[in-house]
């Protein structure tokens, strides 16, 4: 079942006075459930086009489709609501909220939306998140007391404490040491198994992308390759 | 604690200097807030005591000037050129009547004034005075803050002129004089009907419970003299003509005038008595009795927080006998020295003014740094979800958190600063530092509500503040999420 397609998007950017073109033309689907990974070296678009999946740019020409819906002619509000439900971020950089604790960071993105889970539930569903990525002990930790791994598992939990069908994580590797990156893209396929999430992640380490059970290459904003090297996890397990 | 308030706290302390320059700002403003709200409550309660207390009680009746720019006080006419008087209150004992019918107005008395310069006989120097011509019967009904130091007050019927340790001093420096009970001084009035001399002795020495120097320009005495120094009609049936003065009036011939030139009506009622209320009399007997013209009429009221109401129905009350007079309160009566006062409360509400200003830039430039440091966040918080609504819930708990937590310090630092400026007894040194001191010492009071109106002020400076940098940050996009480092 495709959750994600895009056909022939585009993206162009003003630097100045030169138009830089991000992405030219991409076109490909997404299972639901599928272990992504969206490969390439610097400069090839993987960001941009983790960006129009994510919702949070828009892209020059071109439809995104998400869950069956196109993203385009959405309204910023739409567009928040739709982020906030269905799909989860993990960033390279982390983006944990230093005045927050591991748990708070965690818990914050049920706290944003109307008619959250109640308290009670929603504390349960926290606590075996945290669990889930082995932060136990850490639950009280603000992010600067945090290894990057450690930051980084907060990240996953945060991704997902929302249940969202998509989680986009950008290069999330890219700040960590390879034992610690292995660990994390080990935590996120184990999650994809246990619940059917679908993860698309960027990535330029060769070592990361063998992890995936679907490639899709990128080139100066082209398709290079879209390979798919195992079945998507269990449909329908997510819900 | 709900979350957006845990980030605000949580990033006040994290990010100490920027809260620091924001709540110095703050803590600064409340300071001056404070401060100068209590410096204006106290002169407030000063003015009261100075002018309400002293001299003009809550309503103040008079006639109406027609000419542009003047205006009538106390003082008399100001504004109106040399040829223009106060105006006499027509009407007088129908408005005194309907005044004192009000069951609001405790008391009411009649005044005319007049200015003149005082010298002695025989010598060359001279002393500005401002003369009060008052009834002696109901005049201490309204006014009595004052204790006798010599002499006495005047009775009704006296001649002669009470005054207070102030002006005697200013008399003895001006005149090379060593005035007491008992001294007779010449004043010079110039008025509508021209230049006038009158001798009056001094009855009384009186000092004021809360003096200040405006007060020491006022020499009171009876009506007459000063309806006679200023050129106002003297009550005819006061006047008391011998023989020959009648037949000079009878006189058909102008031998028989010129023949009788060493006296003249003036003179003699210039030194006839003019007032005969006898002791027992109510408030108003006297000048209803003497029937002379008055300027003005001043009532004190049961609650002075009725004023703006009973001056309302009595100028509704005027219109509506066609009486060409208005009723004012104790600003109008007080005339050119409330002035001072509005124009020392205008200073002040500009300084406030411009401390917000300046303090609304540096917090707005702050607040903007802050939300350029934090984009990352922001784009963070926006890709997880956070509509812009929260966005702005997120900066407006952080404003209202730095301004009411240093708002708290501010209001406890200018606490203790009255405190210490209480202790230290300032004393005033001249006329506009006891109207703004309220006194002779400075003697600050703070309200709680002083303390709420504060915090609301420096709120709403924090809200004014606040609105352009969330502008700021709600314009970042959630893609800034992604380049955050």
């Amino acid at each position: 079942m495709t959750i994600i397609e895009l056909v022939n998007v585009k993206k162009t950017y003003l630097l100045g006075r030169v138009e830089v073109e991000a992405v030219r033309g991409v076109s490909f689907a997404i299972e639901k459930g599928d272990f992504i990974s969206i490969a390439g070296p610097s400069g090839s678009g993987k960001s941009t086009i983790l960006n129009l999946i994510g919702c949070i740019d828009t892209p020059t020409s071109g439809t995104v489709e998400i869950e069956g819906k196109p993203t385009a002619g959405l309204t910023d509000r739409e567009l928040t609501l739709l982020r906030h439900e269905s799909i989860g971020f993990i960033f390279q950089s982390f983006n944990l909220i230093p005045v927050l604790d591991v748990y708070e960071n965690i818990e914050f993105p049920l706290l944003m939306g109307a008619g959250g889970p109640p308290k009670r539930e929603r504390r349960a569903w926290v606590e075996s998140l945290i669990a889930e990525v082995g932060l136990e002990q850490w639950r009280r930790h603000k992010p600067n007391e945090l290894s990057g791994g450690q930051r980084q598992r907060v990240a996953i939990a945060r991704a997902l404490v929302t249940k969202p069908r998509i989680v986009l994580a950008d290069e999330p590797t890219a700040n960590l040491d390879s034992t610690t990156g292995e660990q994390i893209i080990t935590l996120m396929k184990k999650i994809n198994r246990e619940i059917a999430t679908t993860f698309i992640f960027s990535t330029h380490d060769a070592k990361i992308v063998d992890e995936a059970d679907h490639i899709i290459r990128l080139l100066d904003g082209q398709v290079v390759e879209n390979t798919r090297v195992a079945e998507p996890a269990a449909m329908g397990a997510a819900e | 604690m709900p979350v957006l308030l845990r980030i605000a706290l949580r990033n006040i302390r994290e990010h100490t200097s920027k809260s620091l320059i924001i709540g110095s700002l703050v803590v600064l403003g409340v300071i001056i807030i404070v401060l100068g709200n209590s410096l204006l409550d106290t002169a407030a309660q000063g003015v009261h005591r100075m002018f309400i207390d002293n001299y003009t009680g809550d309503i103040f009746i008079s006639g109406v000037t027609n000419t542009p720019g003047a205006q009538v006080s106390l003082f008399g006419l100001t504004g109106g050129g040399e040829s223009e008087s106060t105006p006499v209150l027509p009407d007088f004992d129908a408005v005194q009547a309907h005044l004192q019918a009000d069951p609001r107005v405790k008391a009411v008395t009649s005044q005319v004034t007049g200015m003149g310069m005082v010298t002695l006989e025989g010598g060359d120097n001279r002393a500005m005075t401002l003369l009060f011509g008052v009834d002696p019967a109901t005049y201490p009904g309204l006014f009595h803050d004052t204790y006798l130091v010599s002499g006495s007050y005047l009775t009704p019927g006296q001649e002669g002129i009470v005054v207070s340790r102030g002006w005697l001093k200013n008399a003895d420096e001006n005149l090379k004089a060593d005035l007491k009970v008992g001294d007779k001084v010449l004043i010079n009035g110039f008025g509508r009907a021209g230049f006038k001399i009158r001798e009056a002795t001094i009855v009384g020495v009186v000092d004021f419970n809360a003096e200040t120097e405006g007060m020491d320009l006022i020499a009171w005495a009876n009506a007459d003299t000063v309806r006679i120094l200023s050129g106002v009609d003297v009550s005819a049936e006061d006047v008391v003509l011998t023989k020959s003065q009648t037949t000079l009036l009878n006189a058909t011939s102008d031998n028989d005038i010129f023949g009788a030139a060493e006296t003249s009506v003036s003179a003699a009622a210039a030194r006839a008595p003019v007032m005969e209320t006898a002791p027992d009399a109510g408030p108003g007997a006297s000048a209803q009795k003497t029937g002379g013209s008055w300027h003005f009429l001043l009532a004190r009221l049961t609650d002075s927080r009725q004023t703006d109401a009973v001056i309302r129905d009595t100028n509704a009350w005027l219109e509506s006998q066609g009486i060409e007079a208005r009723a004012g309160g104790w600003k109008v009566a007080a005339g050119p020295f409330a002035e001072s006062i509005d124009v020392i409360r205008i200073v002040f509400y500009i300084a406030i003014l411009i401390v917000a200003i300046v303090a609304v830039i540096i917090m707005m430039n702050t607040l903007v740094i802050s939300v350029m440091e934090r984009t990352g966040e922001i784009g963070t918080m926006r890709a997880l979800g956070a509509q812009k609504p929260y966005v702005w819930l997120m900066f407006l708990i952080e404003t209202l958190a730095v301004t009411i937590v240093f708002g708290l310090v501010g209001i406890v630092i200018a606490s203790g600063l009255v405190g210490i400026v209480n202790l230290l007894h300032i004393s005033a040194s001249n006329f506009f530092t006891q109207i703004i001191f309220g006194g002779k010492v400075l003697s600050l009071s703070i309200t709680p509500l002083s303390f709420l109106n504060t915090l609301l002020m420096v709120a709403g400076v924090g809200l004014v503040a606040h609105l352009y940098p969330v502008m700021v940050a709600l314009k970042v996009p959630p893609v800034r999420a992604m380049q955050a480092e």
